[in-house]
């Protein structure tokens, strides 16, 4: 039941921001009707639009589920754009090299070194909080800029095209590109990764002891601490593993693209985007799948909306801003609900006393002292 | 000394302005226990409203006013939603920072894509009479725009303000113990509003001299991270506005030299001498302050980067290293600053942490 509410609760946050992204367009002298016709017709009018909508999912799910990982040991892992960056750069190295490799061996050498360069790069961050006790918000923020800066220099450098013309690599290899599924939307086989990692990311964070200890330093490091859990050794492999689902994110984003080739700013937003994804999903990797293919619909089909009515695509991202804030305001009510079912339960005639251990549900979050614990905010 | 001259110097203020606004603000927030991630977005949302304000009006001031105004609009998004709701601060700030990122863009195309880009007149250098006049500090310190004397006349201001006033010690004690804070009759919902406003009104303010007063106009995207620079700053100046201003400074200094560097054909011999020379006077600098012993890593790190730079600076190679990467340098220097010398001790205990007052949860 709680489930259910929750769920509608989702979709009310998403009716709502679009409506008032519709507002937005009519307040420009736009067409607000035509425009979500032109969305919608853009995301699901056909096959292709449809799988033009998956791909467009895929990294926006893969670095959801990177947030939700490192979430769940409450390390905020803002930088899973950069972690994307990287992991692109990784994937389109082995792309670009290797020629006449086993198709095979290629596609599976770039998937792990796409996903061990977003692991690294989290690395960085996992390091520095570990060792300096820098906060890795600011860090993983700070290494995306790093990341950004890099790939338009590769590009336009060391692994610019043989033409010298564009910012651009070559087409890696065709050996390393993930099979097409369908030529239209160019959707290849790594769309397969969101049922795989989902299922393998819920079964981590829930039903592996490792996931137990994910949650146990997230839920209260000061208990974490007594179990004989390492928050900090916890903490770095949160963090490393929401690098490598970031970094495969960006491995789908030039392996899995249509075109192939590395270009600047190839992660287009969608480490962020997957931010957003999973607080509307409320960091569940299972509930993160209609999330992200939301968001990959209305990225789908924003280009139809701006080609057809001339409403801008970055409307989009407006629509993403108000479901965050819808999204952190409902769960104040939703906490305060909750609050007073439990505060019955204490108090109530039942007499049983519940006990709340705070670890079946993401969204409830304990008070907790900043000073306990290691790394704090 | 080569690229390292007083246009260098002059660059370094002028482009450290828009960090020290926004720090200076962020500061405030902190101190009173909220961390305002968003500020990137109130930065970027600023600049956009100000260039809107003066393009509509013709007024550089009345452009600054609406960019602090646009800015303390969505700190108080950021409040009501942090303070109020005891949203998740992180959570809060990244949506902020997400929607001024789409809206800025959106706006900006509905307004200004079909016609032709618009410039406007940049705000022009006022000389201080009199202290112009001293040889090299003159021009290189008083004469700058308004703005700048703005920003670094902040600087202690805000100082004085949080260390030598009651309210500072009531902004300090809402990010410390809020409970004592209330106890004492402060209100710490008061103050926390105070506090995140006027950092959204400084980020918004920063914005404002990107756009109206630097530039004459509004790109996309134009504020490319110097919020989360202003960010580091204050973790890196340890909540104190006098060092965090040295943090500002010193990302301006790189940030200042990438611009210098752009008509230089190749890197001059002395950026790989002031490499070596800064990594090693840091190096020791840090570990005098920490009073303890580097460890081996860390130490054939710093010797081998300042080795290499040596290296480099007399063999002079004629390295043309792409501005791209010299645009990520202020961002690296952060990283490796943050490492180097922040530790937790100084971070206000109750960052991040929304308040419930007694019986209200």
């Amino acid at each position: 039941m709680r489930r259910f509410v929750s769920l509608l609760v989702s979709v009310g946050v998403v009716i709502l921001a679009l409506i008032l992204s519709m507002g937005a367009i009519a307040a420009t002298g736009g067409p607000p009707v035509e425009a979500l016709h032109a969305l919608w017709d853009g995301a699901f009018g056909g096959l292709a639009q449809f799988g033009g909508t998956l791909t467009r999912s895929l990294p926006t799910y893969l670095a959801a589920l990177g947030w939700i990982v490192a979430f769940s040991a409450r390390r905020i892992n803002v930088g899973l754009e950069g972690q994307i960056l990287v992991g692109g750069v990784g994937a389109a190295l082995v792309g670009l090299h290797f020629e006449g490799m086993h198709a095979l061996l290629h596609l599976g050498l770039g998937v792990t070194v796409g996903a061990a360069f977003g692991a690294a790069y989290a690395g960085i961050a996992a390091w520095l909080w570990a060792r300096r006790q820098v906060n890795e918000l600011l860090t993983t923020l700070l290494l995306t800029f790093v990341a950004i800066r890099l790939v338009e220099w590769l590009v336009r450098g060391p692994l610019q095209e043989s033409g010298g013309v564009l910012a651009q690599t070559d087409r890696v290899h065709g050996s390393a590109r993930w099979p097409v599924i369908m030529a239209q939307g160019s959707l290849s086989l790594d769309v397969l990764l969101i049922p795989l990692l989902a299922v393998c990311v819920y079964f981590l964070i829930h039903r592996t002891t490792f996931g137990y200890r994910l949650r146990l330093a997230g839920a209260n490091p000061t208990a974490a601490v007594h179990a004989g859990v390492s928050t900090v050794r916890v903490g770095v492999l949160a963090l490393l593993v929401s690098g490598a689902l970031a970094g495969l994110g960006g491995v789908s984003r030039i392996l899995g693209s249509e075109s192939s080739r590395m270009t600047d700013w190839f992660s287009a937003d969608h480490g962020f985007e997957g931010i957003v994804v999973a607080l509307l999903a409320r960091n569940g990797p299972l509930a993160a799948i209609p999330a992200a293919l939301l968001f990959g619909a209305l990225r789908q089909g924003g280009g139809l909306m701006e080609a057809r009515v001339g409403v801008s695509s970055s409307l989009v991202q407006v629509t993403q801003g108000v479901v965050i804030l819808l999204v952190a305001l409902i769960e104040f009510v939703h906490r305060r609900r909750e609050r007073e079912r439990v505060d019955k339960t204490y108090t109530g005639e039942s007499g049983a006393v519940k006990h709340r251990a705070g670890l079946d549900s993401n969204d409830e979050q304990p008070e907790q002292s900043p000073r306990v614990g290691h790394g704090g905010i | 000394m080569g690229v390292f001259d007083a246009a260098w110097l002059y660059a370094t203020i002028r482009v450290s302005t828009p960090l020290v606004f926004g720090s200076m603000g962020e500061v405030v927030a902190q101190r009173a226990g909220v961390i305002n991630i968003g500020l990137e977005g109130m930065m970027l949302t600023g600049a956009l409203s100000a260039f809107i304000a003066t393009w509509l009006t013709g007024s550089l001031f009345l452009g600054v006013i609406s960019g602090a105004a646009a800015g303390a609009l969505l700190a108080c998004i950021m409040a009501g939603l942090s303070i109020e709701a005891k949203a998740d601060q992180i959570v809060v700030g990244v949506g902020i920072l997400i929607l001024a990122i789409g809206f800025t863009t959106f706006i900006d195309q509905e307004l200004f894509a079909v016609r032709e880009r618009v410039f406007l007149d940049r705000m022009a250098p006022v000389p201080i009479p009199g202290f112009f006049a001293i040889p090299f500090l003159g021009p290189l310190l008083f004469n700058h725009i308004p703005l700048v004397y703005l920003a670094y006349g902040l600087v202690p201001v805000v100082w004085f303000v949080m260390f030598r006033t009651s309210l500072g010690i009531s902004i300090r004690a809402c990010g410390e113990t809020p409970q004592a804070a209330d106890t004492a009759g402060v209100s710490v919902r008061g103050v926390r509003w105070g506090a995140t406003v006027f950092a959204g009104m400084m980020a918004g303010v920063g914005g404002a001299f990107l756009s109206v007063a630097q530039l004459g106009l509004f790109v996309e995207n134009m504020s490319a991270g110097r919020g989360f620079l202003a960010l580091a700053a204050v973790f890196f100046g340890k909540w104190n506005p006098l060092l965090i201003v040295l943090g500002c400074l010193l990302f301006g200094a790189a940030n200042a030299l990438q611009l210098r560097l752009q008509p230089e054909p190749f890197v001059p011999f002395e950026v790989w001498l002031v490499l070596g020379v800064a990594a090693l006077l840091a190096f020791v600098a840090v570990h005098v302050v920490r009073r303890q012993a580097p460890s081996a890593l860390v130490t054939l790190g710093v010797v081998g980067v300042a080795a290499g730079a040596f290296t480099l600076a007399i063999i002079g190679p004629t390295w043309d290293l792409a501005s791209q990467l010299w645009l990520a340098l202020p961002y690296v220097l952060a990283l490796v600053v943050l490492g180097g010398v922040v530790g937790r001790s100084h971070m206000p205990s109750m960052l991040g942490v929304p308040y419930h007052r007694g019986g209200e949860r």
